[in-house]
């Protein structure tokens, strides 16, 4: 009696296959990613901005594609291909290029950012730099003219 | 407003060198041709220095914020003058701020080269209005519509050259976005050509013959 219903059962689960396995098991580990946040030049965050990266052997076709948070960041775990890979970060027509380099262990990564800001100070220096010149061309140019009659 | 290096493919950086370095030598030709070449270069001067400082005067739009860029004073200031001041003063950028770049400078001078022209005609054909408030709406339009018309060639040149890998529909709303918020920026600028021009106008009336 009993077996009469043991018996399909036992043939079901044996036909029915892995979908009848309802373990499952989560393999963890801690790996080497490279954290990227990407900001505009006035301290504004990238929100939503479209990341490329380009694996060393491929700089035509992106490796990953992503976007950013909302605090403009990004994390992902380069490959074992050894070189530089390239990071791309672009919104609407404004971007920049980040490098990461992995050693041929695979392990050893260095980062290399784009440039970063520059100082209120240099800013200043730099535009009343130009701006003095602008002012000598135009003053040359004043005095090169011929006397108008008084 | 400004396309940076890495953005555009190949083709569009050249087509953009190309087009920028005719509207140079047609702009140099017609300065060439002038009675007295060197008389603008003073004015040249001072406004190429507005221009490469303008740019990082920003202005918060949220979410974004967009700075001065000015092409319609360019164009109704400088005539021919404006596309060499604007090629000078984008280098000046790209080279010291990084804005904009080395490859995308032709594109670049096209995107605000034209606007400027195009400013530069409207004032020398209304330009000499004499009634205040003729003068202040062809002044505002000049101003304001060289912005729009910059903000249109910059999206259009951007969408043509999207590379397939992007996500298309996240790029154009970023960029719908991006022109959205340059719209308080045309009227700004608007603004600032009526003001320049009305100065003018009282003060040196001679100034503001375009050629």
């Amino acid at each position: 009696m009993l077996s009469a219903i043991v018996k399909p059962l036992i043939a079901a689960l044996l036909l029915a296959g892995p979908a009848a396995a309802h373990g499952a098991f989560v393999d963890m580990g801690t790996t080497e990613a490279v954290a990227i946040q990407a900001r505009y030049d006035t301290g504004a965050l990238m929100a939503g901005a479209q990341v490329s990266v380009f694996a060393p052997d491929n700089p035509a076709q992106p490796w990953l594609t992503g976007m950013t948070d909302a605090d403009g960041r990004f994390v992902f775990v380069p490959g074992d291909r050894a070189g530089q890979w390239a990071v791309q970060v672009r919104q609407a027509g404004h971007g920049a290029m980040g490098y990461v380099t992995v050693g041929t262990d695979g392990a050893a990564i260095t980062v290399t950012a784009s440039r970063t800001g520059l100082s209120w100070a240099q800013r200043l220096l730099m535009v009343a730099s130009v701006v003095w010149g602008c002012i000598g061309t135009a003053l040359y140019f004043r005095r090169l003219r011929p006397a108008e009659p008084a | 407003m400004h396309i940076p290096d890495g953005i555009l493919p190949l083709g569009l950086s050249l087509g953009g060198w190309a087009i920028a370095a005719g509207l140079t030598a047609l702009s140099l030709n017609r300065i060439a041709a002038q009675p007295d070449p060197r008389a603008g270069l003073p004015r040249a001067a001072m406004m190429t220095a507005a221009f490469f400082a303008a740019s990082l005067i920003h202005i918060p739009v949220p979410p974004s914020s967009v700075h001065l860029v000015l092409p319609g004073l360019m164009g109704a200031m400088l005539g021919w003058y404006a596309l060499p001041a604007i090629l000078i003063g984008l280098a000046f950028q790209a080279v010291m701020f990084g804005h904009g770049g080395l490859t995308t400078l032709g594109v670049n001078a096209v995107i605000l080269g034209l606007p400027a022209l195009a400013a530069f005609g409207l004032t020398r054909n209304l330009g000499h209005v004499t009634q205040r408030a003729a003068a202040a709406i062809v002044g505002f339009a000049t101003g304001a519509g060289a912005v729009l018309l910059a903000v249109a060639l910059f999206a259009a040149i951007l969408l043509a050259g999207l590379p397939a890998h992007l996500d298309a529909g996240a790029e154009r709303a970023a960029i719908t976005a991006l022109a959205l918020a340059h719209l308080p920026l045309a009227l700004a600028e608007g603004m600032v050509v009526v003001a320049v021009l009305g100065f003018l106008r009282r003060t040196s009336p001679e100034m503001i013959v375009a050629r």
